[in-house]
């Protein structure tokens, strides 16, 4: 199983332990969303509506990619992955 | 200093505003000086918030994020840290339902203190039975032989008022946008609407069983089976429970307004700004506060100390207007342009308390050491 790297914006670093980021275990970014879960409970709903969703306005980029871009929360994450949480940019 | 760091004397009235970007507290010992704190809850959208006092003091608010989600937070320093639920408002995945946003937070009977409501959109009614740290739907709600028809309003399909009848323990009533009101009289078990005789004119259909856009609704605080409400399409008076309304529009200039309030000192008194339903904003140029002190058999415009001109175009949304419960009754508008206007005497003079905030979508009172 890959382990990967995650980086969070600083509005969510409070639900990770105050880090800027962690480093997960999975194959997919759904089952990166899922170990964060076990690691942070409720994060996940901070990213996913309730259907497991992506929520509209959060980003997920794994090497600098965006995941609507690739296969959504279906997406491989390789070994050493970066994975980054963005908020879309608001105002124009 | 910060909101927390104060110290609130019993008697002190304290309003919640939630606002586009955050949650402030206002306070006055005399109604006279107010004082304006930020809490911590900033940047965020706040639709509503509310201080509980029957069982220590819990400021609930409802944050509807831009981005990362909705959550109904509390806080029992006044605002300066947050909780999040344990178990927060979320839907089953098996529901297909996704939450939107939380409308309105409203504490249960005096005689049951862990109880706390909550209403969302999409339209459901959540109960936490502990004080807020875990919720659940209301089921009978969410599987309503009607949802599949119900439609939303601009807003969207949100539930925005919550009334527990303080004198019957199996009876409710909520309002919906826009699908109206609807009472349970078996605690929640079942739900029928209450829409008798007010109008849907934006419907093919004036008078149907449901489709109402309700923006608002009261209950007297000693008949318990007189309710009012403000609608999209006019100003009603219920006096049995809501089986059937009666439009008490009288001489108001318009049907249309989103808030609604009541002196509960006073009950026959009752406040609205009804508003040009085009622009939704006051009528002509003046800002302006319609009382009723009949029980809404007529209306009388109260402008001393409220803006004119032909540049005030001022919103008020539907929970942007309070009551405070004292004698004589304090009055509160929160404008959607950022302004909080006050009068301590039913009405009769207003100051503006303060300006520049952000805009306001709800305005709740407390007095402090009064549940």
């Amino acid at each position: 199983m890959s382990v990967v790297t995650v980086f969070f914006p600083s509005v969510l670093h409070a639900k990770v332990g105050q880090q800027a980021a962690v480093t997960v275990k999975g194959h997919t970014v759904r089952e990166v969303i899922d170990a964060l879960e076990d690691d942070f409970p409720g994060l996940r709903f901070h990213l996913c509506y309730e259907t497991g969703e992506l929520r509209p306005f959060v980003n997920i980029f794994v090497q600098r990619i965006n995941i609507r871009s690739l296969q959504g929360l279906e997406t491989p994450v390789p070994p050493g992955a970066k994975l980054q949480i963005l908020p879309s940019v608001a105002g124009g | 200093m910060s909101a927390a760091q104060h110290s609130y004397p019993p008697g002190t009235v304290m309003l919640a505003l939630g606002t586009k970007r955050g949650l402030f507290l206002v306070t006055s010992q005399d109604r006279v000086h107010w004082d304006v704190q930020a809490t911590t809850l900033q940047g965020r959208r706040v639709f509503n918030a509310i201080l509980d006092q029957r069982a220590g003091r819990r400021l609930f608010a409802a944050e509807n994020g831009d981005f990362f989600g909705a959550f109904l937070r509390y806080s029992d320093d006044f605002g300066q840290t947050w909780q999040e639920p344990k178990r927060g408002i979320q839907f089953p995945p098996d529901s297909r339902l996704k939450l939107q946003n939380i409308w309105v937070v409203e504490p249960g009977r005096q005689d049951e203190p862990d109880i706390v409501y909550a209403g969302v959109d999409p339209a459901s009614l959540w109960v936490s039975a502990d004080r807020g740290e875990t919720w659940e739907p209301n089921h009978a709600l969410l599987s309503h032989p009607t949802r599949d028809r119900w439609e939303p309003g601009a807003g969207g399909l949100c539930l925005h008022t919550i009334i527990a009848d303080p004198t019957n323990p199996l009876r409710m009533w909520i309002g919906i946008s826009a699908v109206g009101c609807l009472r349970t009289d078996d605690g929640g078990q079942s739900w029928v609407f209450a829409n008798k005789n007010t109008r849907a004119d934006f419907l093919p259909e004036r008078y149907p069983e449901f489709g109402q856009c309700i923006h608002r609704l009261v209950q007297h605080p000693t008949r318990p089976e007189v309710l009012y409400q403000q609608n999209h399409c006019g100003i009603y008076k219920s006096l049995n429970a809501g089986e059937e309304w009666q439009d008490i529009q009288q001489n108001l200039p318009s049907e249309f307004g989103f808030p609604i309030a009541l002196d509960r000192q006073h009950p026959d008194t009752l406040y609205v700004m009804v508003e040009d339903p085009q622009g939704r904003h006051n009528i002509g140029s003046q800002l302006t506060v319609y009382r009723t002190t009949n029980a809404g058999e007529s209306w009388e415009p109260l402008t001393k100390g409220l803006p004119s001109g032909t540049q005030v175009k001022l919103g008020v949304l539907r929970h942007g207007l309070c009551t405070d419960g004292k004698d004589p009754c304090g009055v509160y508008v929160g404008t959607n342009t950022g302004q909080l206007f006050a009068s301590s005497d039913g009405g009769e003079r207003w100051e503006l308390i303060t300006d520049f905030l952000p805009p306001i979508y709800s305005v709740t009172a407390t007095i402090l050491g009064e549940a």
